[in-house]
């Protein structure tokens, strides 16, 4: 009981000292005012849909994603001799931000759902590509040879050893892989709309609260909508990973 | 005398430049028990995975039933020092997985195949744990485990590394019971299946096998091959007899001066 | 699957890393091949332009000190929104980890606010700051912020028992022990997490400074791109691949320097 409180003091010290802070001007959202702006949005739809808009980028993009890295990964992670070869590119385009792309995919697939599936796919590629490599690399060495031993043959062994063994590892860079993808949709749809016009989606949303209809109190419920989102996504693959590996106690 | 299930001609190895193991000759015959010890240093594990076609020798020949070895088989079986036991399989997953994926069990209808799944598991005394993963277990029960799958390939040759090192002193003993239990030691040698069996504990080499292998190590090399005549079955009595006593004292003396030296580098 | 089997490797160090740098430019090589035989095909070198025309604009963006200016700026943005929010996220950090009583304090606003990600936070700054400094080093430093205090926290919160104990048995007061044991046990924690805070805080440069900064990589980028020039949008992303790895390259080695007993690992 006590302890609740304690949790809750500095929430509630920072709502307010934000509804202080606003009260002197007009146009500032307010704690009390952004409730009123988050029923109308939801009532009239357009939260939602600018969030199913922008969802549906992000499982798109990262569905292509994982069907690229995973099967990539896999090969790195158990053949040396590939891992070699194309790991320059990998350490060449890895430290270039999703974002630092998005002028050249606005060129070449327009402002609409392909740019955007673009920029996640590349965005979420990384990661999964990453830790799906160091999950096949760190399988124990014995494993494998057990199945050596017991003669199975190099394709079963893939199946039954290799995959369920880095499943984890996979699981874990597919859960930070959705993450940095969700981040990098909000953020092409917020350059795109600041820059090129409409592309729909909670990004340009709340930029079009901020540059036209100036409705703060709308821009502060797209926020916190995107953070709901962030920290569902990551705790339903949280789940998943609990749910199809029970094996793993991480 | 029928002819040897393995013969090891003149087998070494190297990695890089250290020498590991050096000119092995030796022979293990049809239905024994052979136990290599030696120091640690003596390549015992190498002569295993040689074995077990994990790895190659850099010279020498290695035949099986004549034939010469050349990668791993399902007719050798091996139980690893880690047990290597999938995580992400039960108890019963694992005890199956040879007999399932491997070509050991493809002669055999599901049914069939569930039935020596079930007798094995409960041979090795783990009836009731079929659903448990591996980390739910204590270290004895896995060793179990990883026996119950080597047993449910039924495999013409066992190659043991190490099985029981990991083990406390009692399990270990008791775990050296049950494995001279389902070799089958109460059967006629014919019925028994070859083992080669690899230990740095000398009681145990002793207490388990027909003949000892002694390595020296640095590089491995064979010392000497020690017969032992201890009746079977054996038990408790065995480990208290005086011929007990005396054949792991003069094993200990063969090695107490490189023991000594690999407990210093 | 050659990993399975041992093989008698015989190769040197140095020449491995000969070998190496030798596979990276061939690989290199291929690729950027590829790459100029594509823009053969392309008929737009406003869609694909040839690599020596990005040279040629990377040339001239170096020489009229343009390049230099802008990574300069962001670099800088970089620097000082990363040590700001480590000065602050630091400190808290151990104390969330050491102290149930700071724990129950900021664990509930710090799971509140930081799944919103600092991206998220453009319009808002952009109406609190107006376009210029502020903007990019607010939600640099906002990115930044969270990986440090959760990295410090769980760094701090699984120091060994038996390290704080021991010390303890010896008599150090407990400022002591917070500054002689836990501070660098957990070092090896709060560098990692400074080299992802460094990496999410680079990538948030290029969204910040795109959309509300008049300089800088992002800025430049986008200026390029509303001139159409496809080689020198280019020649800019090149420079922030480059800065990127270098600066990860940079803190990897002061890691190394300042937990010399720590293993690496930690892949992200």
């Amino acid at each position: 009981m006590r302890r609740t409180a304690l949790r809750l003091i500095v929430p509630v010290l920072l709502l307010a000292a934000w509804q202080l802070l606003a009260s002197g001007s007009a146009t500032a959202p307010r704690p009390s005012s952004v409730v009123e702006a988050a029923v109308a949005l939801v009532r009239d739809g357009d939260l939602l849909a600018g969030l199913a808009t922008s969802l549906g980028r992000v499982f798109a993009g990262f569905a292509v994603a994982a069907l690229l890295a995973i099967p990539l990964g896999i090969a790195m992670g158990s053949m040396p001799a590939v891992e070699r070869n194309l790991d320059p590119l990998v350490e060449t385009f890895r430290p270039i931000a999703a974002l630092a792309i998005l002028p050249l995919v606005i060129l070449w697939l327009g402002s609409g759902s392909g740019a955007a599936i673009a920029i996640v796919a590349y965005a979420a590629f990384f990661p999964i590509l990453i830790n799906t490599i160091s999950g096949v690399k760190r399988i124990e060495p014995s494993l494998m040879r057990a199945a050596l031993t017991m003669g199975l043959t190099p394709l079963t062994r893939m199946r039954v050893v290799l995959l369920p063994a880095a499943l984890p590892s996979i699981l874990v860079g597919m859960r930070i892989g959705l993450g940095i993808a969700w981040t990098a949709i909000i953020a092409a749809e917020l350059a795109v709309g600041a820059k090129s016009g409409s592309s729909g989606g909670i990004g340009q949303m709340m930029f079009v609260f901020y540059a036209y209809s100036i409705d703060l109190n709308g821009m502060v419920v797209c926020m916190i909508a995107v953070g709901i989102v962030a920290f569902a996504l990551d705790r339903a693959l949280r789940w998943a990973l609990a749910v199809t590996v029970p094996w793993s106690r991480i | 005398m029928s002819a040897p299930k393995i013969r090891l001609e003149a087998v070494s190895k190297s990695f890089d430049a250290s020498v590991v193991v050096e000119k092995l000759s030796l022979d293990v015959r049809d239905g024994e028990f052979l136990a290599i010890v030696g120091p640690s240093g003596c390549g015992k594990t190498t002569v295993l995975n040689m074995l077990a076609g994990l790895e190659k020798p850099s010279s020498g020949a290695m035949t099986l039933n004549g034939r010469p070895i050349e990668g791993p088989g399902a007719e050798r079986g091996v139980m690893f020092q880690d047990y290597a036991l999938f995580p992400w399989r039960t108890v019963r997953g694992n005890v199956e997985f040879g007999l399932v994926y491997g070509p050991a069990g493809q002669a055999l209808s599901p049914a069939q195949r569930a039935e020596r799944v079930e007798r094995t598991i409960e041979m090795v005394g783990l009836k009731g744990s079929q659903d448990k993963y591996p980390h739910q277990l204590s270290g004895g029960m896995r060793q179990r485990v990883a026996l119950a799958r080597l047993m449910a390939s039924e495999p013409e040759i066992l190659l043991m590394d190490e099985p029981l090192a990991a083990l406390d002193a009692q399990t270990r003993v008791i775990l050296q019971d049950e494995l001279l239990r389902i070799w089958g030691q109460d059967r006629p040698a014919s019925e028994r299946r070859t083992v080669v069996f690899i230990t740095h504990a000398i009681d145990e080499a002793v207490f388990l096998a027909d003949r000892v292998a002694v390595l020296s190590s640095h590089p491995g090399r064979l010392k000497q091959i020690v017969d032992i005549d201890l009746p079977r079955p054996r038990g408790d009595e065995t480990r208290r007899s005086g011929a007990f006593a005396r054949l792991s004292q003069s094993i200990w003396e063969l090695i107490r001066e490189e023991a000594y030296r690999a407990t210093m580098n | 699957m050659s990993a399975v089997l041992s093989t008698d490797g015989k190769t040197a160090n140095g020449f491995r890393r000969l070998d190496g740098a030798f596979v990276y430019l061939r690989t290199m090589a291929l690729f950027v091949l590829a790459w100029y035989v594509g823009s053969l095909f392309v008929p737009s070198k406003l869609l694909l332009p040839s690599p020596l025309a990005v040279a040629v604009a990377l040339r001239d963006t170096a020489l009229n000190g343009e390049l230099f200016g802008n990574a300069l700026i962001s670099l800088a943005r970089l620097a000082a929104s990363v040590v700001g929010a480590a000065a602050i996220a630091v400190p808290l950090g151990l104390l969330m980890g050491r102290s149930r009583l700071w724990n129950d304090l900021l664990e509930l606003p710090v799971e509140m606010l930081r799944p919103i990600a600092g991206i998220a936070w453009i319009p808002l700054a952009l109406y609190l700051f107006g376009i210029g400094h502020r903007l990019p080093l607010f939600i640099m430093f906002y990115t930044a912020f969270f990986p440090l205090l959760i990295g410090t926290a769980a760094g701090a919160a699984t120091v060994d028992k038996r390290l704080i104990a021991a010390a303890r048995t010896m008599g150090l007061s407990s400022p002591r022990i917070m500054w002689r044991v836990i501070v660098p046990a957990a070092l090896p924690a709060i560098l990692v997490s400074a080299r992802l805070a460094v990496a999410a805080s680079w990538t948030a440069v290029v969204a910040a400074e795109l959309v509300g900064a008049p300089n800088g990589l992002g800025y430049a980028i986008e200026y390029y791109r509303s001139m159409l020039s496809t080689p020198t949008v280019m020649a800019f992303i090149v420079t922030i691949g480059l800065l990127g790895f270098l600066t990860d390259k940079g803190l990897r080695l002061l890691s190394r320097a300042l937990t010399p007993w720590a293993r690496t690992g930690a892949a992200r």
